[in-house]
């Protein structure tokens, strides 16, 4: 099933639960991080597992590939460390490691082999990360938006209530 | 937030752990051991887990329900136990703020007797007082008990109106300074007055939020310092502050900000709110059980999160002072694993 992650910056505080809690699943490397936009405005940035993933097309061997959520992920016995697909992505995602192979964020592949959630979906105190089926995670988005442009007629009726 | 988000079963590891503190990092413990298999119990002082994320983060930037979801998912799926409204403690009592709830005491020997192993999490939960003139005068109240206050009434879990005022002086320039100062605002407040003794560029906070609050009404006032605070019948009516200007770095690397002689101001207030910085509170005032304290009263802990007692670990801001949520959530989780790792050692060599 085609699987989506989709972050809401509105709703994230910048807590450092994502990197954190994805730093301690991948021997010690974060493949989701927060930088600091402007004074202290921190956001976290991960893959967007592209539904046409350049870095995918870039790779010569076939390492970065599609799993069967529609997440983008490296085989790294195949993976030669020619950095084409670093080249390749819009969004410095994919990241060479000293040991010669390309590492990047699996959305947690053995934690979904389980039947669980992403860590930085599970773990977000601030519930800003979603991560689902395309259907639930548009609804969710849409519902959002609907939630945040009635909340004054919702509050007029609670004060009279 | 869910904090046993590794597993869909708990395991078959064999032990029993209580963990002092139910914040972020003694949460994330509590998921981790509780998926290994551990039978965990969690003690606390509040009358619900979740801590500083519960009790004192203002819940526009916290949804209540993700820290209940979690707490509700521990305590279902995976049998963990909490002990709320009791503080642990060695030793002669040290009163904290959020002790309000509490209806037993528990010494942490007791724990050390009991279980395996006992992981301490108690976090930061002093606010550092300023040391000047006035500062224990009526209307001076730290930011950490005035957040605290609204949310406990918010929540319906006191029927204690809190500290309303009409112009409030909110000192400091850390994130509690700006949520002090946001809750003043939302609550009605007609001025509110942030002072920093450095400028923007060096607040803690960031220059992002304080400029948001400017944006929504607040007087930022940087460069000053207070010096003492203006009473009248043992009542705050406003603060004394001295000018500032920058000098050359300190040990924390910015520069130091040095008084200007003769150049002092009042601002009037009816409520002065001191957010200067938190302090750690561990279970106990100093060296006990072979647990040590460092200088600035934080648990002094090796790179596996042990303490000088072979049964007792230490993780999150008591260990590394006031931090963040995400911070304290993966210390918590990588002094679970050492304890998994400590207690599946001892198992093997009987």
């Amino acid at each position: 099933m085609r699987t989506l992650r989709v972050i809401n910056y509105d709703a994230c505080i910048g807590c450092y639960t994502c990197e954190e809690v994805c730093r301690f699943l991948h021997e010690d490397r974060a493949y989701i991080k927060l930088y600091d936009v402007y004074g202290g405005l921190r956001k976290p940035i991960s893959c967007f597992h592209c539904y046409t993933a350049p870095c995918v097309y870039a790779c010569p061997t076939g390492a970065m590939h599609k799993d069967r959520d529609g997440a983008t992920v490296v085989d790294p016995r195949r993976c030669i460390g020619c950095t084409c697909c670093i080249a390749a992505c819009p969004f410095g995602i994919p990241e060479l490691t000293p040991l010669g192979y390309v590492t990047k964020c699996d959305l947690c592949s053995d934690l979904r082999k389980q039947g669980l959630d992403p860590g930085c979906v599970a773990m977000c105190p601030a519930k800003a990360i979603s991560w689902g089926s395309m259907e639930k995670v548009v609804e969710s988005i849409r519902k959002r938006f609907l939630a945040k442009i009635m909340a004054p007629t919702i509050e007029s009726v609670r004060e009279t209530g | 937030m869910r904090f046993g988000f590794l597993c869909k079963e708990r395991g078959g590891a064999r032990g029993r752990v209580a963990i002092v503190g139910a914040g972020p990092a003694g949460l994330a413990a509590a998921g981790y051991l509780a998926c290994q298999g551990y039978e965990v119990d969690v003690y606390d002082k509040l009358p619900y887990p979740g801590g500083m994320m519960m009790f004192v983060i203002p819940s526009f930037r916290i949804p209540r329900d993700s820290i209940v979801e979690g707490v509700e998912d521990l305590e279902k799926r995976l049998s963990v136990k909490f002990v709320l409204k009791t503080k642990v403690f060695e030793g002669d009592d040290r009163h904290d703020e959020g002790d309000d709830f509490v209806e037993r005491r528990v010494p942490l020997s007791k724990l050390v007797e009991e279980y395996d192993v006992v992981l301490i999490t108690t976090g930061t939960w002093r606010s550092r007082s300023m040391g000047i003139e006035g500062e224990n005068a009526l209307g001076v109240v730290p930011a950490l008990e005035y957040i605290y206050r609204w949310w406990l009434y918010e929540a319906k879990l006191t029927n204690e109106k809190p500290f309303i005022a009409k112009r409030v002086v909110v000192i400091g320039g850390g994130l509690a300074a700006i949520d002090a100062a946001e809750v003043a605002l939302k609550r009605g407040a007609e001025e509110v007055f942030l002072v920093y003794r450095r400028t923007i560029r060096e607040a803690p906070a960031g220059e992002y939020e304080i400029r948001r609050l400017v944006r929504e009404g607040v007087n930022w006032i940087e460069l000053a310092q207070p010096k003492r605070i203006v009473v009248e019948n043992n009542v705050a009516r406003g603060v004394e502050f001295v000018r500032m200007r920058l000098g050359e770095p300190d040990e924390s690397g910015r520069p130091r900000p040095v008084p200007i002689p003769g150049s002092e101001f009042v601002i009037e207030a009816d409520l002065v709110v001191p957010a200067i910085g938190e302090e750690p509170t561990p279970p106990m005032k100093s060296e006990v059980l072979g647990i040590k304290l460092d200088k600035r009263g934080r648990i002094v802990v090796d790179h596996e999160y042990r303490t000088g007692n072979e049964k007792v670990f230490a993780a999150g801001d008591v260990v590394t002072g006031p931090s963040m949520v995400g911070r304290a959530t993966g210390s918590g989780l990588r002094a679970a694993r050492a304890i998994d790792r400590f207690l599946r050692a001892r198992l093997r060599t009987g």
